[in-house]
C-alpha cells in the first residue's frame, strides 16, 4: 500500500474529470465527479478543486461561451482545464513549487487529451457510457482502471512525471515516421494491398511500424494517432519488452513493490472499493461489469504464429482462447477487430470491421490467410526496412537540438532524447517558456481567424548563450537549440537555413 | 489435346474469325507464267522459281507482295532437277541429272557443267553457301564436295570433300545447316553448318525410332525431317510414324540433345515457323498446333484449330480479276477455277513460313492470327509472355498485350494476377530498352529474322541467343543542361513545352503507351474503385522500380486523382512524402487542383513547385493563396519577375492592411524601373490612402 499511504498529503497532481449535466442539485454533488486521482483524497478537498473549476467555467462562459476557461495560473498551483466531450470536463492540477516542475500548459493538455482520445478508441463516448448506465458505476470504474493504468506510464520511481521543460523537445500527441526510401516504401504500400486482399471485399485499414515509427497507414489522422499512440505503449517490440521485463521485476520484488506499476495493482481494488464503499451507495462489487482493462500492463505478447495475443479482452465462454481485441474508430464509430503481426522490428496491425467477420471463427481463419500469403512478404519488407534503419540516433544532427512539427499531418520527429539531455536546463527552461509563447501566439491566430496559418520567425539568445529558434512556416514548425554558436543572429539564421535546406526540403526557409 | 475454344473468356477478340489462329491471306502469290512445267523454291534466295521450257521466271518473296511480279532468265532446254540462283544472284546453277550439274555466268553468258567423275557416285542435289572457304556444296551419295566458283575461270575448284556414304539429306540457308542420313534405317546422321563464320562439324548422332513390331525396322524419310529456327535456336524436328510423335533435337556446337516429343494427329504432317512460333501442320486433321518453344515448355499454346484462309469470298474474287484484268496482267483464267481448298494434296510448306500450292501455284504466306490466339486464351501471363515474344507484329503485339491487361483490370481481376501480368511487361519493355531503343527495335528485329546469319549452331551449350548479341548502339541522349530550366521556364507558356521537350527523350515510351492503353482508359471506367486501382497502380511502380523503369509523370497525377476522388488524403500525403509519387510539374498540379477542397493537399503541390524550381508558378499561387508577402520575398530572392505587380497590389489590397499595400507599393517602386510613373501606381497609390484615412 506504499503509494497511497505516503503520497495521498504530498501527491503534486490531481486530476479530476467531472459532468456538469449531473449532480446539480444541492447535496447530490458526489454525483458530478466520474473520477479523481488521487482517489483517496478527503471527499470535501475532491469537491473543493471541482467546485472551484465549475465556477471558473460558468463564469468565463459569460465571456466567451465557445471557449471557456483554459487554465488557471495561481501561485502554487497551474489547473489546465480540457473539455473532452460536451459539459464532461478533465482538470489537471500541477504544483510549481519543485525545480523541476516548470510546465507547458499545452503539453499538459495534450496528456489530457490523449487520455480521452485513448479511452474513447477502447470503450466509446462517455457521454455514451453516462448515458447508458445513469448511476455512474459503469463509466466510474471504466475510468478508474483506464486512468490509473495510462498515469502508470507516467510513473517514475513513486511519482508521477508529467512532461514538463525537459520534454520540451517533444510533442506529445504526434507521430513518428520513419523515413523510407522509395523502393521500401512501394514495397510495403503493396504489402497493404496484400494484406487487404486477405481480408477479402470487406473495407479494412491497417497500420505498419517499423520498432517505435509509423511507415504506413490509411487510418484516418485521429485513429492513426490514437493506435500509434497505443502501439507505442504497449504492442511495438520495445514496448512487449519493457512489458516483460516490467512483469519479472515485479515477481522478484514481491513485496517491496517498488514500482509504481505495482503499487497500482495491488492498491487498485482496496482503492476503489473504499472509494465506491464510502461514497457511493451502488458499489462496484454489486454490479460486475465486464472490465476491460487495455492498458494493463504485461498483457501482450507474442504468439507462436507472430500474432500478438492478449487476455486483456476476457477469454472465450467456451474454450480458453483469448477474445479478439477491439476498438472504435473515431470517424465511422465503427467496432473493429485489432489483429496484430510482429516480425522482429515490424508491426503490421490490421482493423477488420467486426460485423464482417463471424466470430473467433473468422478471425483465426483470417489470421491462417495471413500467414499463408503475407508472411513472406513481411519477412522481406521487414528485412528491406531495417536494412535501411538508422538505429535509435538515426534522425540525429549534429550540432542541432531540433523538433519539427507537422501540424497537418500530426507528426513530429525530434533529435533523440539521449542528444537533448546534453542540453543544459537554462536552454530547456528557456526553450520551455519560448514554445509556451508561440503556443499562445498560434491560439490567437486561430481565433483571429483570417483563415491563414500564421508565420512566426522568433531567435531569441538565451542568457546562458545558447540560441533559441522558433520557426513556423504555413503549419510546420521548426525549434531548435543550438548551445555552441557564435554570437551574431546571422549565425543562428544561417544554421536555420542551412538545416531547412538539407532536412526539411527547404520547407522553413526564408522565401 | 482437345482443348476448349470455349474457354475464350477475355473479350477484347477484335473482327479476326475466331476459329482459327493461323492463317492465310488471299490473294495469293500467282507464281504461274504459261508453259511452265515446274515450280522451285530457292531458299538461299528466297525465290520462287517457275520454269517453262526455255525460261526461268522468279518471283522475289523475301517482302511478300502477293502483287510481285517475277523477273525472267533464258535457260537452255533439257531436263532440270533442281535450280539455283547464287547468292549474288550472278550465277545460275541446273542441275540436269544426277551426275551433271550446269553453270550459267549471268553476266558473262557463259555456261559450263560440271560432272561426276565416276558412274557409281551421283549427285543427290546442291546449295549455294556464303562459307568463305568455298561457294557451293555438292551432296553426293558418296560425301559432301565443296567448290569455289572462279570467276576468271569457267570451272569450279574442289576445296574440300567430306567422305562418307549418304542416303538422302536436307539442307536449309535459313539454319545453314545440312544433315546427311546414313545407314540401313537411315537414321544416323552427321551434320555440318557452313556458316559465314566458317564450317563447323557437329558431332554424329542418331534419331530415335520406335518399333512397330520385332523385326521390322522402319526407315526414316527425308520429308519426315524438319529443320527449324526459332528465337536463333536451330531444332531438328523429327516425324516418328510409328509412335505418332514429333521428336525435337537442339543443336549446339558440341552437342545433339534431344528435347522432347511432341504429339502427332495424322500420318501427313508438316511445319512452318513464324515469327519463331512452331506450326505442326496436321494435314490430314486438317488442323493446325501452335507451339512456343521459348521455355522448356511443351505445352501448346492453344488449342488444335484449322487454318483460315482470310479474305477470300466471291466478290473479293470478283475484284480481284477486274483489278487484274485492268492491269492487263493474264491471270484471270487461273482464279476462275480457284477452290481454294486448305490443305490440298498439292501444298508444298517451303520454310520458313510458306505454302505452294503446286496445283496452281498459289503462294500464300502463313501468318498468326495474335488476337485470335490471345482471345482464346484464358492463361493471362503465357499469353502476355508470348505476345512479348512477338517481333514481326510487335506493335500489334504489343496493342494487345495492353488490351489484355486494361481488360482483366477492368473485370476487376485478382490483384497478384494483375501485378503479373505487368510484371511481364514491363519486363519485356525493359528489356527492349536494354537491348536497344525501344524506337529501333522493330526494325531491327525484321533485319535479324531474315537474314541474320543464323550462327546459333555455333553457341556452346551454354548458349546465348544470337538476336540478343547483336550490337546495337542506344540512341543518344541529347545532354539537355537540367539547370537551364530554372532560368528559362519562367514564363508559364514556356515552362511545360520545355519540360515535356526534355521527359519525352528520356522517357520509355512503353510507358507513355502504358499509361495511354490502361490507365488512362480505365480512369473513366472504374470512378467507383479507387482502392483498387490505388493497388494496381502501386504494384505496377513496384514493377517499375524493380525494372528501373521512369515512370510517365501522368500515371502519377492519375493516383493521386484517384485518392482525392475518395478522400484519402492522408494516405496521399504518404505518397508524397515517401515519394511513391514522384514529383513533378504535373503531380504537382493535380495536387493544386485536387486541393481545392482540401488545403493540405494543396500545400503539398505548392511545396513540390518549391522543390522543382517552378518559381512562376509558385509565386502566382502564394499570391492567389494570399501569401503575398511571402511571394514578394520569394519572387525577388529567385528573380522572378514575371508575375504582374497588380497580383500582389491587388492581394495587399483584399487585406486591408495599408501597412502592407503600402509596402508591396513600395517595392515595386524600388525594384521596377519605371513603375512609379504606371497606372497601378497611381490606383494603389490613391487605395492606401484611402484605406489610412
Amino acid at each position: 500500500m506504499g503509494l497511497t499511504s505516503e503520497s495521498d498529503a504530498k501527491e503534486a497532481m490531481k486530476l479530476c474529470m467531472f459532468d456538469l449535466r449531473r449532480g446539480q442539485t444541492e447535496g447530490q454533488e458526489l454525483d458530478k465527479i466520474l473520477f479523481f486521482y488521487p482517489a483517496d483524497l478527503p471527499i470535501t478537498n475532491q469537491l473543493s478543486v471541482i467546485g472551484l473549476s465549475e465556477g471558473l467555467i460558468t463564469f468565463t462562459r459569460i465571456f466567451s461561451p465557445d471557449a471557456p476557461c483554459e487554465v488557471i495560473e495561481a501561485e502554487k498551483h497551474c489547473h489546465v482545464f480540457y473539455e473532452v466531450e460536451a459539459d464532461i470536463w478533465m482538470v489537471m492540477v500541477v504544483e510549481k513549487e519543485n525545480p523541476e516542475s516548470i510546465w507547458r500548459v499545452d503539453a499538459l493538455r495534450s496528456v489530457l487529451k490523449e487520455i480521452h482520445s485513448l479511452f474513447v478508441m477502447f470503450h466509446g463516448y462517455i457521454r455514451a457510457l453516462v448515458d447508458k448506465e445513469p448511476s455512474g458505476g459503469l463509466v466510474r470504474s471504466h475510468l478508474y482502471y483506464f486512468i490509473m493504468d495510462f498515469l502508470s506510464d507516467f510513473s517514475i520511481g513513486k511519482k508521477l512525471q508529467l512532461p514538463n521543460f525537459r520534454d520540451s523537445l517533444k510533442e506529445q500527441g504526434t507521430l513518428q515516421m520513419l523515413t523510407v526510401g522509395r523502393e521500401a516504401a512501394i514495397e510495403v504500400q503493396s504489402l497493404v494491398t496484400l494484406l487487404e486482399s486477405c481480408v477479402g471485399n470487406k473495407q479494412c485499414y491497417s497500420m505498419t511500424m517499423f520498432q517505435d515509427l509509423l511507415v504506413s497507414t490509411n487510418l484516418s489522422p485521429i485513429d492513426t494517432l490514437n493506435l500509434f499512440t497505443y502501439a507505442v505503449l504497449r504492442l511495438t517490440p520495445i514496448a512487449l519488452f519493457r512489458g516483460a521485463s516490467a512483469w519479472s521485476s515485479l515477481r522478484k520484488t514481491d513485496t517491496a513493490c517498488s514500482t509504481y506499476a505495482g503499487a497500482l495493482q495491488v492498491t487498485s481494488i482496496s482503492a476503489i472499493d473504499q472509494y465506491y464503499n464510502s461514497h457511493d451507495p451502488p458499489s462496484l462489487r454489486r454490479h460486475n461489469y465486464p472490465l476491460v482493462r487495455p492498458l494493463q500492463h504485461s498483457k501482450w505478447s507474442k504468439g507462436k504464429d507472430g500474432f500478438l495475443t492478449t487476455d486483456i479482452w476476457g477469454t472465450e465462454v467456451n474454450s480458453l482462447l483469448p477474445m479478439c481485441p477491439t476498438i472504435w474508430l473515431h470517424l465511422t464509430e465503427e467496432k473493429m477487430f485489432l489483429l496484430a503481426y510482429q516480425h522482429r522490428g515490424l508491426t503490421v496491425i490490421l482493423l477488420v470491421p467486426v460485423s464482417s467477420v463471424s466470430g473467433d471463427q473468422g478471425i483465426s481463419m483470417l489470421k491462417q490467410q495471413i500467414i499463408e500469403n503475407a508472411s513472406l512478404k513481411m519477412l522481406k519488407v521487414e528485412e528491406k526496412l531495417s536494412r535501411g534503419w538508422g538505429g535509435e540516433n538515426a534522425y540525429h544532427v549534429s550540432g542541432y537540438r531540433y523538433l519539427l512539427v507537422d501540424g497537418d499531418r500530426y507528426v513530429s520527429r525530434a533529435s533523440p532524447p539521449g542528444k537533448v539531455t546534453t542540453l543544459t536546463k537554462e536552454s530547456l527552461v528557456a526553450l520551455s517558456k519560448l514554445r509556451e509563447e508561440v503556443d499562445l501566439e498560434k491560439a490567437r491566430a486561430k481565433w483571429d481567424n483570417s483563415g491563414r496559418e500564421k508565420d512566426i520567425e522568433i531567435c531569441i539568445r538565451a542568457k546562458n548563450n545558447s540560441w533559441l529558434i522558433a520557426r513556423l512556416v504555413r503549419g510546420k514548425e521548426l525549434y531548435m537549440v543550438l548551445e555552441k554558436g557564435s554570437e551574431t543572429l546571422l549565425f543562428a539564421a544561417d544554421a536555420t537555413e542551412k538545416f531547412s535546406e538539407r532536412y526539411c526540403n527547404g520547407a522553413f526557409s526564408l522565401d | 489435346m482437345t482443348g476448349d475454344a470455349s474457354s475464350s473468356a477475355l473479350s477484347y477478340s477484335s473482327g479476326s474469325n475466331a476459329l482459327s489462329h493461323v492463317y492465310i491471306q488471299y490473294p495469293p502469290l500467282r507464281c504461274h507464267v504459261p508453259g511452265s512445267r515446274k515450280l522451285f523454291y530457292d531458299d538461299g534466295n528466297k525465290l520462287i522459281l517457275s520454269l517453262t521450257p526455255n525460261q526461268v521466271f522468279s518471283w522475289k518473296i523475301a517482302t511478300y507482295n502477293p502483287y510481285a511480279a517475277p523477273s525472267f532468265d533464258p535457260i537452255s532446254e533439257g531436263s532440270v532437277l533442281s535450280i539455283r540462283y547464287s547468292l549474288d544472284l550472278k550465277h545460275l546453277a541446273i542441275q540436269r541429272s544426277s551426275h551433271e550439274i550446269q553453270f550459267w555466268n549471268k553476266e558473262t553468258g557463259d555456261t559450263f557443267s560440271q560432272k561426276c567423275r565416276s558412274e557409281s557416285e551421283s549427285i543427290l542435289g546442291f546449295f549455294w553457301t556464303d562459307c568463305p572457304t568455298c561457294d557451293i556444296v555438292f551432296v553426293k551419295t558418296s560425301g559432301l564436295e565443296l567448290y569455289t566458283y572462279g570467276t576468271e575461270s569457267r570451272n569450279l575448284q574442289l576445296v574440300q570433300t567430306k567422305k562418307l556414304s549418304i542416303s538422302w539429306y536436307i539442307y536449309t540457308h535459313e539454319s545453314r545447316l545440312v544433315l546427311l542420313a546414313s545407314g540401313i534405317q537411315c537414321k544416323s546422321f552427321t551434320g555440318f553448318q557452313l556458316s559465314s563464320a566458317g564450317m563447323i562439324s557437329l558431332p554424329k548422332f542418331e534419331m530415335a525410332m520406335a518399333k512397330s513390331e520385332a523385326n521390322s525396322k522402319p526407315i526414316l524419310a527425308a520429308e519426315d525431317l524438319h529443320i527449324i529456327t526459332v528465337y536463333g535456336r536451330i531444332y531438328c524436328l523429327q516425324f516418328d510414324r510409328v509412335a505418332m510423335l514429333l521428336n525435337s533435337y537442339r543443336f549446339y556446337r558440341d552437342a545433339v540433345v534431344q528435347q522432347g516429343s511432341l504429339p502427332v494427329y495424322s500420318d501427313r504432317i508438316s511445319v512452318s515457323v513464324v515469327d519463331n512460333v512452331l506450326l505442326v501442320h496436321q494435314v490430314e486433321a486438317r488442323v493446325v498446333i501452335i507451339y512456343d518453344i521459348y521455355a522448356d515448355s511443351q505445352a501448346p499454346i492453344s488449342a488444335p484449330l484449322p487454318l483460315f484462309l482470310r479474305g477470300y469470298s466471291k466478290a473479293n474474287v470478283a475484284f480481284s480479276q477486274t483489278a487484274s484484268r485492268t492491269s492487263g496482267a493474264s491471270e484471270s483464267k487461273n482464279l476462275s477455277y480457284t477452290e481454294e481448298t486448305t490443305y490440298g494434296d498439292q501444298w508444298k510448306f517451303l520454310v520458313p513460313d510458306l505454302v505452294l500450292d503446286v496445283s496452281n501455284g498459289s503462294l500464300w504466306k502463313i501468318s498468326l492470327d495474335l488476337e485470335g490466339i490471345s482471345a482464346s486464351s484464358s492463361e493471362v501471363q503465357l499469353i502476355l509472355e508470348f505476345l512479348q515474344r512477338r517481333k514481326l507484329e510487335a506493335e500489334k503485339a504489343k496493342q494487345l498485350s495492353l488490351a489484355i491487361v486494361r481488360t482483366i483490370i477492368l473485370e476487376r481481376k485478382p490483384i497478384p494476377m494483375v501485378a503479373r501480368a505487368v510484371d511481364v511487361l514491363l519486363a519485356a519493355y525493359s528489356q527492349a530498352i536494354k537491348t536497344c531503343s525501344y524506337n529501333k527495335r522493330s526494325r531491327t528485329e525484321e533485319i535479324s529474322s531474315s537474314n541474320a546469319p543464323n550462327a546459333a549452331v555455333g553457341e556452346s551449350i551454354t548458349g546465348i541467343d544470337v538476336s540478343r548479341s547483336i550490337n546495337h548502339k542506344p540512341e543518344s541522349v541529347p545532354g539537355y543542361d537540367s539547370h537551364n530550366r530554372s532560368v528559362m521556364a519562367t514564363s508559364e507558356s514556356d515552362g511545360p513545352s520545355i519540360e515535356k521537350k526534355e521527359r519525352g527523350d528520356l522517357l520509355e515510351p512503353g510507358l507513355l503507351d502504358f499509361y495511354s492503353h490502361v490507365f488512362s482508359p480505365i480512369k473513366e471506367e472504374m470512378t467507383g474503385d479507387g482502392s483498387y486501382l490505388t493497388a494496381i497502380t502501386i504494384e505496377f511502380l513496384q514493377s517499375c522500380s524493380l525494372e528501373k523503369l521512369k515512370v510517365y509523370p501522368n500515371t502519377y497525377a492519375l493516383l493521386v486523382q484517384i485518392l482525392a476522388r475518395d478522400e484519402r488524403y492522408a494516405e496521399l500525403g504518404l505518397f508524397i512524402m515517401n515519394k511513391i509519387i514522384e514529383p513533378s510539374k504535373e503531380v504537382a498540379l493535380q495536387l493544386l487542383d485536387s486541393g481545392r477542397q482540401n488545403q493540405q493537399i494543396r500545400k503539398l503541390g505548392l511545396d513540390i513547385l518549391r522543390q522543382l524550381s517552378l518559381h512562376h508558378d509558385y509565386v502566382l499561387l502564394l499570391v492567389q493563396d494570399g501569401y503575398y508577402l511571402q511571394a514578394l520575398r520569394y519572387a525577388r530572392k529567385n528573380k522572378v519577375n514575371t508575375v504582374r505587380p497588380s497580383l500582389f497590389l491587388e492581394a495587399a489590397y483584399i487585406s486591408k492592411d495599408p501597412q502592407h499595400l503600402a509596402a508591396v507599393l513600395r517595392f515595386f517602386s524600388d525594384f521596377i524601373p519605371g513603375f512609379k510613373s504606371s497606372a497601378d501606381h497611381n490606383t494603389y497609390h490613391r487605395f492606401v490612402a484611402e484605406l489610412n484615412s
